[in-house]
């Protein structure tokens, strides 16, 4: 415990300090491996800990964004606060959602295929909505304004990434040791013997798909201050899940550290190569996806745990 | 207002290219029904049949329905070879697996396709592409006739394998029943790689054959996955006649709310059918219920 | 006086099948109770209309003088009545530790108290020695003793125990029978479903006590096998 404590303490020093060497470019890689591992960890509070595979997070991914946008540009609210308004119009929307879909016992394969179809929906609808400018999507203009979470430089982007990730690795920490996560993980494993040890098990899914949402959310609100520009075709598509699934299953789901593993991983090389000065970047973008995508299969098939089984093993 | 012959053009549309999204979704509900996969690659093997036949074309000068010769059996072995590498060693996973694993696949066909060929779309004109006879009051384009009457045949055809030949009523067996079909003496390994395959080709043929009027790109494989999803849903997850109904109901929605609404919300509303679906009636509009 | 569990006139139908025509029969606190059968008699699906997994079609279920017909299993188990699985639901990804530890947490808020009370009950199933492995590595015997110890560790008033000897050898019977005598003795009540008769008639047999016979508490679908026997004893 102590041990891990340290290592913990340690890593944190060394990431808190990468800003001091790295340039722009690879600040950038770190960032965006920084932002999947936080929306890795997210989904992971469903999918992972309560086994709820929900395919449809961009839809809570899309709510944060557009949430902290929209609050910005038309009432003047900052997206500091703005971001939290955004989670908890997430949430509900998640419980909600979790709501209607248990009613109906929609489980496993339907359960994926429900969300995957209210993402979809979403993204029609916000397509045809011209108040929050259809698919022509949101610019936010780029300048420095600390207050309102808009800055010009790269430095303090990372240091917000890196504290979301920080705090929802505690969260996920919180989460194993409460009563709430031993009633996901029964929850995950075995409704039925879930219920006959005295879990609430509608209750438990309902409560994971409303955090999990709301935690996503988070995430939106900082693409869009990160990249000052929010669509459907950005983050309402299946990309942000995507990248949530990819990390989270490569590293380990279920896990805290797991997911940070495998985005760090996937998107921060990915974002790492795009960003070095090869002849030929796309191929190699192109090809990194490719060879990740095999990896992808092969760590499902030989370790169906993820990376982080292989620490543990020898541990 | 829009007119009454445009209102039966588009039906003649819908008619045909629900044709075509029956004969993919029944390729992914064959497969799910028999190995319980969630086959997320489908629509990405319909983009590779689209590619080879457009290079069979492009290099060979084949025109794409002799080409089926060529791709037929050559998705056959590219379904036995994925069930060998990959899908056989996930069967026993649990669904998340299943899902993570063909997205997996998926990725794997869209890179390679962006990587070897770049993410243009691109298209063939044959000799019949643009053309069409009149009927009335509408014009019947060939290529998409043509197209629609392949995919029924294949429907029809793969209808007769599964009834009446052995190894047909063996992938029903296990598809209802696998343990039950183990001790009736089936060799359930085999049908699985059988069925796997079999809907890889049925994904490949419904490729070819809309080469002649569609343009391939990596990424158009989407589109069909998504369709097949929800043609697979609407007919009952499993289920072989409902995939045919349900593409030919998904056919004229989409033909219908492309007239009346805007194409964009099309998929919205096609989704909202999904969801209204799986949520009253899991096991289809057309299935029946399990007790 | 009200029993701790009353069934009454319980039926239960499943498309053509009558799996329960109107069962009436109670358990007392501090008892054993019995209930034997031929397969498919419908003693699980009885397990399963007292747990709250069924609504009966007729009847009602009270326990500790409550109208529990309809309620959801986990609030069931939050009154007091846990149940085994006739086949051994196992989390297959916990260990058995986490597992019993989720069954504690019924009665015990904090992580910590759930953890000596899961540690105390797998001591006494004798599974303390497997504390760390996962569900799935089980054995069938460890299986069913994870059952029973999930089960004690919610803290009921009445235990609900399917066939936990089944498939068990000889000497494992001896301890099983054992085991649940002491838990009896620590003042909960057993339903016991078991096809080793001899299991049933030992647990009875040991206060002399006649079996008060609780005809017709079960009846199969043929009516061949109308009025069930079922070996009762008060503790
Ligand atoms: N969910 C269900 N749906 C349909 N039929 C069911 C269901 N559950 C049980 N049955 C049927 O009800 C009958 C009684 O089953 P039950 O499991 O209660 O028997 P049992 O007495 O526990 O038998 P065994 O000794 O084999 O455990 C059986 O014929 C069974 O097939
Ligand atoms: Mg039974």
């Amino acid at each position: 415990m102590k041990g891990r404590l340290a290592v913990g303490v340690v890593a944190l020093g060394v990431a808190a300090a990468v800003p001091l060497v790295a340039g722009q470019h690879l600040l950038t890689a770190f960032i965006v491996a920084l932002h999947a591992a936080y929306m890795a960890l997210a989904w992971n509070v469903a999918a992972g800990y309560a086994g709820q595979f929900s395919l449809g997070h961009s839809l809570f991914y899309g709510i944060g964004a557009y949430a902290s946008t929209m609050l910005y540009l038309k009432l003047g609210l900052t997206p500091w606060v703005g971001m939290f308004a955004g989670a908890a119009l997430a949430g509900v929307v998640g419980v909600l959602l979790a709501l209607g879909v248990y009613r109906y016992n929609v489980r496993g394969i339907f359960f994926a295929l429900v969300t995957l179809g209210a993402a979809e929906v979403a993204k029609g609808l916000a397509d045809n909505w011209h108040w929050i400018k259809g698919p022509v999507g949101i610019l936010l203009t780029m300048k420095a304004a600390p207050a309102e979470f808009f800055f010009l430089r790269r430095e303090p982007y990372y240091y917000v990434a890196l504290a979301m990730v920080v705090a929802m690795v505690a969260i996920s920490l919180v989460l194993e040791r409460s009563r709430l996560g031993q009633h996901f993980l029964a929850v995950r494993e075995d409704e039925a013997a879930a219920e006959a040890s005295g879990v609430d098990t509608h209750r438990a899914k309902t409560v994971a798909i409303g955090l999990s949402a709301a935690l996503t959310a988070f995430a939106g609100s900082f693409y869009a201050q990160f990249y000052l520009y929010v669509s459907p075709e950005t983050v309402l598509t299946f990309e942000p899940q995507l990248t949530m699934m990819l990390g989270t299953m490569v590293g380990g789901a279920g896990t805290a550290l797991g997911p940070v593993l495998g985005s760090v991983l996937f998107s921060g090389l990915g974002e790492a190569l795009r960003n070095l000065p090869f002849e030929n970047t796309r191929q190699v973008v192109i090809g990194s996806k490719l060879v990740y995508a095999i990896l992808l299969i092969v760590i499902l098939i030989y370790l169906p745990g993820g990376l982080i089984t292989l620490g543990r093993r020898r541990a | 207002m829009i007119g009454l012959d445009v209102v039966v053009q588009a039906l003649l549309s819908g008619l045909f290219m629900g044709s075509v999204y029956a004969l993919i979704a029944i390729g992914f509900t064959l497969v799910f029904g028999v190995t319980d996969i969630v086959n997320f690659a489908h629509g990405h093997l319909v983009m590779a049949a689209m590619f080879v036949t457009y290079f069979l074309f492009k290099t060979a000068h084949l025109d794409p329905y002799l080409s089926l010769v060529v791709v037929l059996p050559l998705f056959f072995g590219v379904g036995a070879l994925l069930y060998v590498l990959v899908i056989q060693r996930i069967v026993e996973a649990p669904h998340s697996a299943h899902m993570m694993v063909t997205l997996g696949l998926l990725l794997v066909f869209e890179n390679l396709a962006n990587l070897f060929f770049g993410g243009d779309l691109r298209g063939i004109t044959t000799k019949y592409t643009t053309s069409s006879f009149v009927m009335g009051p509408v014009a019947v384009p060939l290529a998409r006739l043509g197209a629609a009457v392949v995919s029924l045949l294949a429907v029809a055809v793969l209808g007769v394998f599964l009834a009446r030949t052995t190894l047909g009523k063996a992938i029903r067996a296990s598809a209802n029943n696998r343990e039950g079909a183990a001790l009736v003496g089936v060799n359930v390994p085999r049908v699985y790689l059988v069925s796997f395959s079999l809907g890889t080709m049925a994904a490949a043929l419904a490729g070819a054959v809309i080469v002649p009027f569609s343009l391939v790109s990596p990424f158009v494989g989407h589109e069909f996955i998504l369709k097949a999803f929800v043609i697979a849903v609407l007919g009952g997850l499993g289920s072989v006649p409902g995939a045919l109904a349900g593409g030919l109901l998904i056919g004229f929605v989409e033909a219908l709310s492309s007239l009346y609404i805007s194409a964009s919300l099309g998929n919205a509303i096609v989704f909202a059918i999904l969801i209204a679906v799986l949520l009253y009636r899991p096991w289809g509009i057309f299935g029946q219920a399990k007790v | 006086m009200s029993a701790l569990l009353a069934v009454r006139g319980v039926s239960k139908r499943f498309g053509g099948l009558q799996a329960l025509s109107n069962v009436t029969f109670g358990v007392d606190h501090r008892e054993i109770v019995g209930i034997i059968g031929p397969n498919g008699a419908g003693k699980t699906t009885l397990f399963n209309v007292i747990t709250g997994v069924y609504a009966p079609d007729l009847g009602r279920v009270e326990l500790r003088g409550m109208d529990v017909t309809g309620w959801a299993p986990h609030r069931i188990c939050r009154l007091g009545a846990a149940r085994t699985f006739q086949i051994g639901k196992p989390f297959a990804a916990l260990s058995v530790l986490q597992t019993v530890r989720i069954g504690a947490l019924n009665r015990i808020d904090s992580m910590a108290g759930a953890t000596a009370r899961a540690l105390e009950v797998l001591e006494l199933v004798g599974l303390a020695g497997k504390r760390d492995d996962l569900g799935r590595h089980l054995t069938v015997i460890e299986r069913k003793r994870l059952e029973l110890a999930r089960a004690l560790a919610t803290g009921p008033a009445l235990l609900l125990l399917d066939e936990v000897a089944a498939g068990l050898r000889p000497n494992e019977i001896q301890e099983m029978i054992a085991l649940v005598r002491r838990i009896a003795a620590g003042g909960v009540s057993v339903l016991i479903i078991e096809h080793v008769l001899e299991a049933v008639m030992r647990l009875s047999a040991r206060r002399g006590v006649p079996g008060r016979g609780l005809h017709a508490c079960l009846k199969s679908r043929a009516s061949r096998w109308r009025t069930a026997t079922c070996a009762c004893s008060t503790t």
